[in-house]
Formats: C-alpha cells, sequence, structure tokens
C-alpha cells in the first residue's frame, strides 16, 4: 500500500511544492480558461463525443485499424500486460543500441525506460522537462509538465552534476544546454520511441503533439520509429483526432495548438515503423460501467492543473506515473493489487476535476465509488475506523438517536479537533506562508479578435511570433514551402507530405510558408480535408519548450522564426 | 405561508446550536411555520470515506424523518447535495428513483429564502463588511454561487467583498482533513490569506463545516465566522 499522506506530509515539509506549482498553476487554469472562450463554441462536446465513441467502439476499431496499419507498412502489436509492453519494444528494437525516447505517459506506466537500460539499451529522454526529471530520478512531477516542481536553481545543480559549470539559472540557457545533448544524440541514434495522442482507424496515421520538435525528430530520423500507447487512444476519424486536438493544447498550455501536431503515415524508404498498443488493465476497465468513461482521458491535465490537493502536496506525493486527480482514479484501476488503494482518499472532493476536464469524466464520483471498492476489498479503512462507523451508524439510525446523537457528536468534535490540530496548524502556517510569497502574474487577456478569416489568421499568427506578409524577402537557409491550407482561429499552417519533412523543416534556419489565403477555415475541427493522405504537419508557431518554470523558450529543435507569405 | 422542515445537520447541532434559531427566525419573518428536523444526518461522512453500508442505515433515516414535508430547507449546501446528487447511488431500480424525488423537496437554506414570495418584505438592512466563502458544494453540485451573492447584495447597507480565489476549495473535505491534516491545512492557509486580502471583519458562508475547519486551522486567529442564516438574521429589522 502507497502512503500518500506521509509522502505528502515529507514534500510539503521539505520541498514546498506550492511554493512553485500554484501561481503557475493559477496562471495557467486563467489562461485555459481564455483560450478554451476562443475555441470552437462546443470544441468540448465534440471532443467528448470522439472520446465517447472511441471508448464505445474500442474493439471495432482497432480492426479496422489494424488492417490500414499494415496496408501503410507499419507494424501493428498489442501488449496486454506492462512486461508483454517492454519486451515487446526490445523486440522490435532488434539491434538497435541508442535509442532517442519523447515524452510517453504510457511509457512511463510500464516503465519503458528503466526496462530497456536494464537490457543494456542506451536511452536518452529527449523530452527537455524528461531529461531533467531523469537525472532526479523520482519520475515526472505532471503530466504534461514533468519538471513542474523543481525551480530553475534545482535544474541547474542537477545539470550540472554532469561535470559543466553553468553561468547561471536562465530558463532560454538551461532549455539549450538540454537541447544541445538531445540534438547530437539524435545525430547518432538507431531508433525513436514516441507516444500518441491519437491513432485514426480509417486512414491508419498516427497523431502526436509536441512543442519542442523532439517527437519530429524521433518520429523521422532514425531508422526505426516505435510508437508506444494505450489501447484506447485509437479514434473512429480525422474529425475526431481533430476534435481532441481542439481542447488539448488549450487545456494543457493554454496554447490554441500545440507548435507541431504531427500526423505520421507511410515510414519512409528504408525506415521502419511499428505501433505498440498496451491494454494492462483497461479492457477490464472498458468492462465496468461505473469506469469506463475515464479511458476517455486525453491526458491534457486540466484535472491536476486545477485541483488544489495537487497544487499543495505536488505530483510526486502520489508515488504513481498518473498524478493528481486522474492519477487517483486511473491508478488503483491500472495497479488492482492495493498499492494505490489510498489514492482516492486523497481529495476533499471539492469538484473542480469534473469541471476541468474536457473530454467529461465524472472523475469526484469515481473517486468516491473506487474509495467504496477500497473498503470492501479490504485496502482502506482500518480496524477502529470500521468500528467507529459501525458505531455512528447505530447512533444515528437506532432508536436511541437524538440526545445522544448530538452529544457524541458534539463529543466527536472536541477531539477531533484536538487530535488534528497540531499537523492541520503546521499546514496552515506553510499556506499562508506560500500565499505571502505569490505574485501576480499576467495572464492572456480576453479579446475581441476579427471574424473575418484572413483578418483572423493574421492577428493570431501575429500573438504566436509568426511573421505573415505579402512577399517574402528569400534569404540563405530558408526551407520555403507549400501549406494545402490555414486554420485561422489557431494561427496555423497545414504541411502535407514532402513540405511536412520534419528534418528539413527543423533543419532550416528560417521556415517560409506560402498559404493560399483562398484556403484558409477557421477551426481545427474544420481542417480535415486539408491533411491529405500521408504524413502531415499543422504548424503553429516556432519550435519553444516550457519546460522550466513555465517559461517560454523559443527556437528547441528547429528555427525560432517562421514566417507565412500570403498569397 | 408554507409549512417547512428546517433539517439540521449533526454537525451543526454539535457546533452551532444557535444556528436552528436564527434560521427559524428569518423563516418565520417570511410568513413560514418551521419544524426543526434533528438529530439526523444525511449520512455523507461514511459514504464519502466508502462506508456505504453504514451511510445508507443513517441517509434512510434522515430522509424517514423528511417525509412528510414537501419543502425540506437545509442548512447546509454539503447536506443538500449528499442528499440530492449522491443519496441515490446508495439504492438501485426504482428504490434510488424514490430517493431522488424525495430529494428534489430538499432546499439548501439561501436558495430557499432567495426564491422566496415575501423575500421583497423581509426589509433586509445590516451595515457591515462581509467576506464571502463559496462552499465547493454549493458552488459546483448546487450551482448557487449567484444566488447566493445575489441575496447578499440585496442587504441593504451591506458591503460584500468576494474573493479573489473564490473557486478555491478550503480544504475541509469531511474526513479528508482529518486523513490528510497537513495537506487540508495549506489548503486552509491559501484561502486564509485570501480572506484576510479582503480586510473584511466577517467571513460568511452557506457552509459551517468550511468555516469551522477554517477556524480550527487559524488556531482562531481569523475573522468572525458567520453561518448565512445568522447573517440574516441580524439583518431583520429590530
Amino acid at each position: 500500500m502507497s502512503d500518500y499522506n506521509d509522502r505528502a506530509r515529507a514534500d510539503i515539509a521539505e520541498a514546498n511544492p506550492a511554493r512553485v506549482i500554484t501561481p503557475i498553476m493559477r496562471k495557467l487554469v486563467a489562461d485555459a480558461g481564455v483560450m478554451e472562450g476562443r475555441a470552437r463554441p462546443e470544441a468540448r462536446q465534440r471532443a467528448e463525443a470522439a472520446r465517447a465513441e472511441a471508448v464505445e467502439r474500442m474493439a471495432e476499431l482497432h480492426e479496422q485499424l489494424k488492417e490500414r496499419l499494415e496496408a501503410r507498412g507499419i507494424g501493428y502489436h498489442r501488449a496486454a500486460t506492462a512486461g508483454e509492453a517492454t519486451a515487446t519494444v526490445r523486440r522490435l528494437l532488434g539491434d538497435a543500441r541508442r535509442v532517442a525516447k519523447s515524452k510517453s505517459m504510457v511509457g512511463e506506466e510500464v516503465g519503458l525506460t528503466h526496462a530497456l537500460r536494464e537490457s543494456g539499451i542506451d536511452v536518452l529522454e529527449t523530452d527537455i522537462g524528461e531529461y531533467i526529471v531523469d537525472i532526479e530520478g523520482r519520475g515526472p512531477s505532471h503530466i504534461t509538465a514533468p519538471a513542474l516542481h523543481l525551480n530553475r536553481g534545482r535544474i541547474k545543480e542537477m545539470l550540472e552534476r554532469g561535470g559543466t559549470t553553468l553561468p547561471d539559472d536562465d530558463p532560454t540557457r538551461l532549455s539549450r544546454f538540454v537541447r544541445d545533448i538531445v540534438g547530437d544524440f539524435f545525430a547518432d541514434c538507431d531508433a525513436g520511441i514516441t507516444g500518441a495522442n491519437a491513432v485514426i482507424a480509417s486512414s491508419g496515421r498516427i497523431v502526436a503533439i509536441e512543442n519542442e520538435g523532439n517527437v519530429s525528430l524521433g518520429a523521422s530520423h532514425p531508422k526505426k520509429h516505435i510508437v508506444i500507447t494505450g489501447l484506447e487512444k485509437v479514434v473512429p476519424d480525422e474529425a475526431a483526432a481533430l476534435a481532441v486536438l481542439e481542447v488539448l493544447a488549450a487545456n494543457a498550455t493554454a496554447q490554441p495548438l500545440t507548435s507541431f501536431s504531427n500526423v505520421f503515415a507511410d515510414p519512409a524508404a528504408g525506415q521502419e515503423r511499428h505501433v505498440v498498443f498496451v491494454d494492462n488493465g483497461r479492457s477490464g476497465i472498458a468492462a465496468d460501467p461505473r469506469y469506463r468513461d475515464v479511458l476517455r482521458c486525453i491526458r491534457c491535465g486540466a484535472c491536476m492543473n486545477g485541483c488544489p490537493i495537487y497544487r499543495t502536496a505536488g505530483g510526486l506525493s502520489y508515488g504513481s506515473p498518473y498524478m493528481g486527480p486522474i492519477g487517483a482514479v486511473l491508478s488503483p484501476l491500472i495497479w488492482p493489487d492495493g498499492r494505490y488503494a489510498d489514492l482516492p482518499f486523497a481529495s476533499s472532493l471539492c469538484g473542480r476535476c469534473t469541471e476541468a476536464c474536457p473530454v467529461g469524466i465524472p472523475l469526484h464520483r469515481m473517486l468516491l465509488d473506487l474509495r467504496a471498492d477500497a473498503v470492501e476489498a479490504g485496502e482502506a479503512g482500518t480496524r477502529p475506523e470500521k468500528l467507529g462507523w459501525k458505531a455512528w451508524a447505530t447512533m444515528f439510525a437506532g432508536r436511541q438517536r437524538g440526545r445522544i446523537a448530538s452529544t457524541v457528536a458534539r463529543l466527536g468534535a472536541g477531539r477531533g479537533l484536538h487530535a488534528a490540530s497540531g499537523e492541520l496548524r503546521a499546514g496552515t502556517a506553510r499556506g499562508e506562508e506560500n500565499a505571502a510569497a505569490f505574485v501576480p502574474v499576467q495572464s492572456i487577456e480576453p479579446e475581441s479578435a476579427p471574424q473575418e478569416l484572413e483578418a483572423l489568421f493574421r492577428h493570431r499568427a501575429a500573438a504566436l511570433g509568426v511573421l505573415v506578409v505579402d512577399t517574402v524577402e528569400p534569404m540563405e537557409g530558408d526551407r520555403l514551402v507549400d501549406a494545402t491550407g490555414g486554420i485561422a482561429n489557431t494561427g496555423s499552417v497545414v504541411l502535407t507530405g514532402e513540405n511536412s519533412s520534419r528534418r528539413s523543416l527543423l533543419g532550416a534556419q528560417r521556415i517560409v510558408v506560402r498559404l493560399n489565403r483562398e484556403h484558409i477555415v477557421r477551426y481545427p475541427t474544420d481542417a480535415g480535408g486539408l491533411l491529405g493522405d500521408g504524413e502531415a504537419l499543422i504548424l503553429t508557431g516556432a519550435s519553444r519548450t516550457a519546460d522550466i518554470e513555465k517559461q517560454i523558450v523559443r527556437g528547441i529543435h528547429g528555427p525560432e522564426d517562421l514566417v507565412v507569405e500570403l498569397t | 405561508m408554507a409549512h417547512v422542515g428546517l433539517f439540521v445537520p449533526c454537525y451543526l447541532a454539535a457546533l452551532r446550536p444557535a444556528d436552528r434559531q436564527h434560521a427559524t427566525r428569518v423563516l418565520e419573518a417570511l410568513g413560514d411555520t418551521v419544524v426543526g428536523i434533528e438529530g439526523y444526518c444525511c449520512g455523507q461522512p461514511a459514504f464519502n470515506s466508502g462506508f456505504r453500508d453504514d451511510a445508507r442505515k443513517v441517509t434512510r433515516e434522515a430522509l424517514r424523518a423528511a417525509q412528510p414535508f414537501s419543502t425540506v430547507v437545509v442548512l447546509s449546501g454539503s447536506c443538500t447535495s449528499m442528499v440530492q446528487h449522491y443519496a441515490p447511488m446508495l439504492w438501485d431500480g426504482p428504490r434510488s428513483t424514490a430517493v431522488q424525488r424525495i430529494g428534489e423537496r430538499f432546499f439548501e437554506f439561501t436558495q430557499y429564502v432567495a426564491g422566496h414570495s415575501h423575500l421583497g418584505d423581509l426589509g433586509l438592512r445590516l451595515a457591515e463588511t462581509i467576506a464571502y466563502h463559496d462552499s465547493c458544494h454549493n458552488r459546483r453540485e448546487l450551482q448557487g454561487t449567484e444566488v447566493v451573492v445575489s441575496l447578499l447584495e440585496s442587504i441593504e447597507g451591506l458591503d460584500l467583498r468576494r474573493l479573489q480565489y473564490e473557486e478555491e476549495c478550503c480544504g475541509f473535505g469531511g474526513t479528508f482533513n482529518l486523513k490528510f491534516p497537513v495537506v487540508a491545512g495549506g489548503m486552509a492557509g491559501s484561502k486564509l490569506a485570501d480572506v484576510r486580502a479582503t480586510g473584511a471583519p466577517t467571513l460568511v458562508s452557506t457552509d459551517v463545516s468550511c468555516l469551522t475547519h477554517l477556524e480550527r486551522a487559524s488556531g482562531g486567529e481569523m475573522p468572525e465566522a458567520l453561518s448565512i442564516a445568522e447573517l440574516l438574521a441580524r439583518a431583520l429589522p429590530e
């Protein structure tokens, strides 16, 4: 049995995660609200419907997908357990020795990096946040921002463990330092492992979003690309995948879309591509009507961003790869041996997670059901607690109710007041001290954007730092590509086929995209027809990271400058 | 002229027994006749702790006691939410539907007062400055925030200050604060800082459970904490 309370108490006393997390999350949640307000009005309903269909039709979608993937020459694999998943990836890697891995929650779940290293493979975590927490050795503390619990000073210390001395702890410097290490590794590696946000049954394409460019590199640079993902990630079609993207980045990072929304299709000549679908309890969850809907989860992190328990005690206290409210629900379902039976109790049931979830998962109600399950299975509730509830029930339901009840309640309240007061007050002192240190941060202001498509595109692209012009002066090192279309509301351009080749885009000094103004659609969910039928890329601003204190650093793997020429 | 059952939550009887009188004064001023439903518990403590069999026995008694009333006024948003949204989960089929129907007769005190046809005749007036703590169950389960705020704003002379982070939980959470006191304390500390920032000498909420938690967490070093029933009673004309 894990012990959330002990870990939370220790983390609050030592690391005081709230000091770092709370101000960041207050800002992120406010910004995410503004971004969602800008999205398509029924974006949440569309995303929820897409995910609900994926869960309802899981078995049938997999049959269709398997055929489509194999027609493209992509390997379809299924792993029933965590052990089978790591063994399958190991087998597919063959004689590969140097493996570049990008962030994957399923990878964390099955212990992929650890298992591959045990078998002698040199695995590098290529996401900047993952690279940092890999040095720390305690795992990610947030589903989309792994190093959220660490401030720049701690990160500098960790990066210097390799023997380098860094002149200061500026997030740009620290991010670029990791970027260079990762870039060198990509220049000489045998395989890339990435996750997926959706796999499209009707077309056999894989959707993976990112900001840095390491997923792009991992999928296109090495000779082998292995995708590891959960069984539930298969969606019926492009429209469903786009509906997920439309709410994902807004909630995860308050972006309109992430910088790169990758659509991977046929492997390049001489390249191998495989998808490993991990079950690890998901079939069982899908069969239980009380918990099935948790499989809708798109791993955006909105539930933990708003969660006061997560903010106070941080993500590491959960002791699970999945933290926050979604972690408190998923962990005991994926590992039903009782080790996470206390996590569903680590919630005040304030309901903010359910309110925040963009795909309508009733998280706090699931926590209530999981508590009842834990009690029934004998995994929660000490003997005195059991006897206590029995006595309580007799008191309020028995014949002697009334005076006895209120007397005992008064005594009980008095005792409770004393028993917990020391620790409660220690926590309160911490909370007040933290609050005093919080500096209000600027958030994205609501605005009235132009309605007309071209004007809206220009407006949104400008907000991303994209230069939109009528004629481009060519420069040395430009990569000039034609877009199949643009998305006005997110300031994105859509590239397909050779135009979406990551190798040439990321190696350029500057990306110049020619966009026909007649081919601009309003919302991501209108862009299905622009994606072609092979490789595609929705580019929304330049490569960037915000893995250190959520400070934005532009130009990670790929140029800082993106220019759009409207024709 | 309505005949209402006033459901006094178990903890309220223990912690703030006078609130029953405050609420009765307000309801009587509205022209209602009030009968107390006391010594019962909605069952939430055991339900939230996963002990559903024990909860069922206790909830059943509370519902039975409320049965004779077509309107039950509850001095807690949290207990109202338990009866309306969660009690039906304790039974299956037609019994669950029947419980749901009983739940529809339950109203959190403020919601009931705010919707009362004689509210305009009360002449509520109070020259005080208060901060408002929105309980999570009032806010998210009952969607009651705007109703409470509008009612408070209608009190003549009252200076109402909203919290900057009104949507954040205070850390009470029933047995949560006993099981995870340091985490609950951290949440309370954050809430107390927000309350103090308003500068108001009084904090008002629909839920005394939250207020008591904040009092415990602060060691008593906080603004005066009042239930909304007590505040409205104070605002009645002499």
